[in-house]
């Protein structure tokens, strides 16, 4: 079993998951309810929709023909149809809250949620 | 270890990468017509890398930086597109960086460096991600990647080890 596993590889995997562990802890806590839907397209902003208001928006790409479209429907945002070949960014489903957000690399699309009360929203509101 | 008292030729040296690589390669293309997919992107067992793995430590850093490459490379120009090879080399890069630097220390198994590449390879991508994309909110990806490379490269370093001691 030696030539498996050494002391060294589990010190260095139990390092590991502390460290995922704690970023995942992080990213929990920075979530908390958005209320802007933000749209970029090739690092520059292309649109801002509020969360609560039912849009469904074509993002053409940077790279000619391609394009995505946003929904953005009863508080949560889906890319519901995408030209890309992986459709990473369809599959990633709905995101409602504030840090969460969805991209598609190839077409190099960033949606994303922003803002919120500072009080209140999210976790945070829980446990108030 | 072989490579000590087993100088390889030139010639010796392109046909092993040679070899390895159409393995790799061969690897890589069974991998991408599995249908299985985990529901999370960027996440997938990386099977081709049981050959960068024992190229390295059957014959050292040279063949593994070789293998890895022309793979990358032939795989791009296959399968993957540019946008993907550059992501693959970029992982690439990091996670053997990281598996010589960690086997010259001479504490890890084979495991233990594998699984250290399967999560640098993992950070490797995202970097040139977020470059890419110009956005740092792409590092909420980073705790699904980190545990996904920790468990793909410790079964990858298992394999490799497996097939490691049937070459000895």
């Amino acid at each position: 079993m030696k030539e498996y596993i050494r002391k060294a590889d589990i010190i260095l995997l139990i390092v590991l998951v502390a460290v995922g562990l704690a970023v995942s802890a992080a990213l929990a806590m920075s979530h908390s309810g958005g209320d802007t839907v933000i749209i970029e397209s090739g690092g520059d902003l292309y649109a801002t929709y509020s969360l609560f208001e039912d849009h469904t928006v074509k993002v053409p790409a940077p790279n000619g023909s391609h394009y995505n479209i946003v929904e953005i429907s009863g508080g949560k945002v889906s890319v519901t149809e995408a030209t890309c070949k992986n459709q990473v960014c369809v599959r990633h489903g709905e995101i409602s809250l504030s840090g969460e957000s969805i991209v598609c690399l190839p077409n190099r699309l960033v949606v994303r949620i922003e803002g919120g009360s500072e009080e209140g929203g999210g976790y945070d509101s829980v446990t108030s | 270890m072989t490579q000590s008292h087993r100088r390889s030729s030139p010639a010796q040296f392109v046909a092993r990468v040679g070899l390895m690589a159409a393995l790799a390669l061969i690897f890589s293309y069974i991998e991408a017509i599995i249908p299985y997919n985990p529901g999370i992107p960027g996440i997938k067992l990386g099977i081709a890398n049981i050959v960068t793995v024992i190229a390295l430590y059957k014959y050292g850093w040279k063949e593994a930086v070789s293998v890895s490459v022309v793979r990358i490379v032939v795989a791009g120009l296959l399968f993957n597109g540019a946008f993907g090879m550059l992501y693959s080399l970029a992982g690439a890069a990091v996670s053997l960086l990281g598996m010589i630097l960690l086997r010259k220390t001479d504490l890890f198994s084979v495991t233990g460096v594998s699984m250290a590449a399967g999560v640098l390879h993992n950070l490797g991508q995202l970097l040139v991600a977020a470059a890419l994309i110009e956005d740092l909110r792409i590092f909420f990806y980073f705790p699904v990647l980190l545990f996904s490379g920790i468990a793909a490269g410790i079964l990858v370093g298992i394999a490799s080890q497996m097939i490691l001691r049937v070459l000895k």
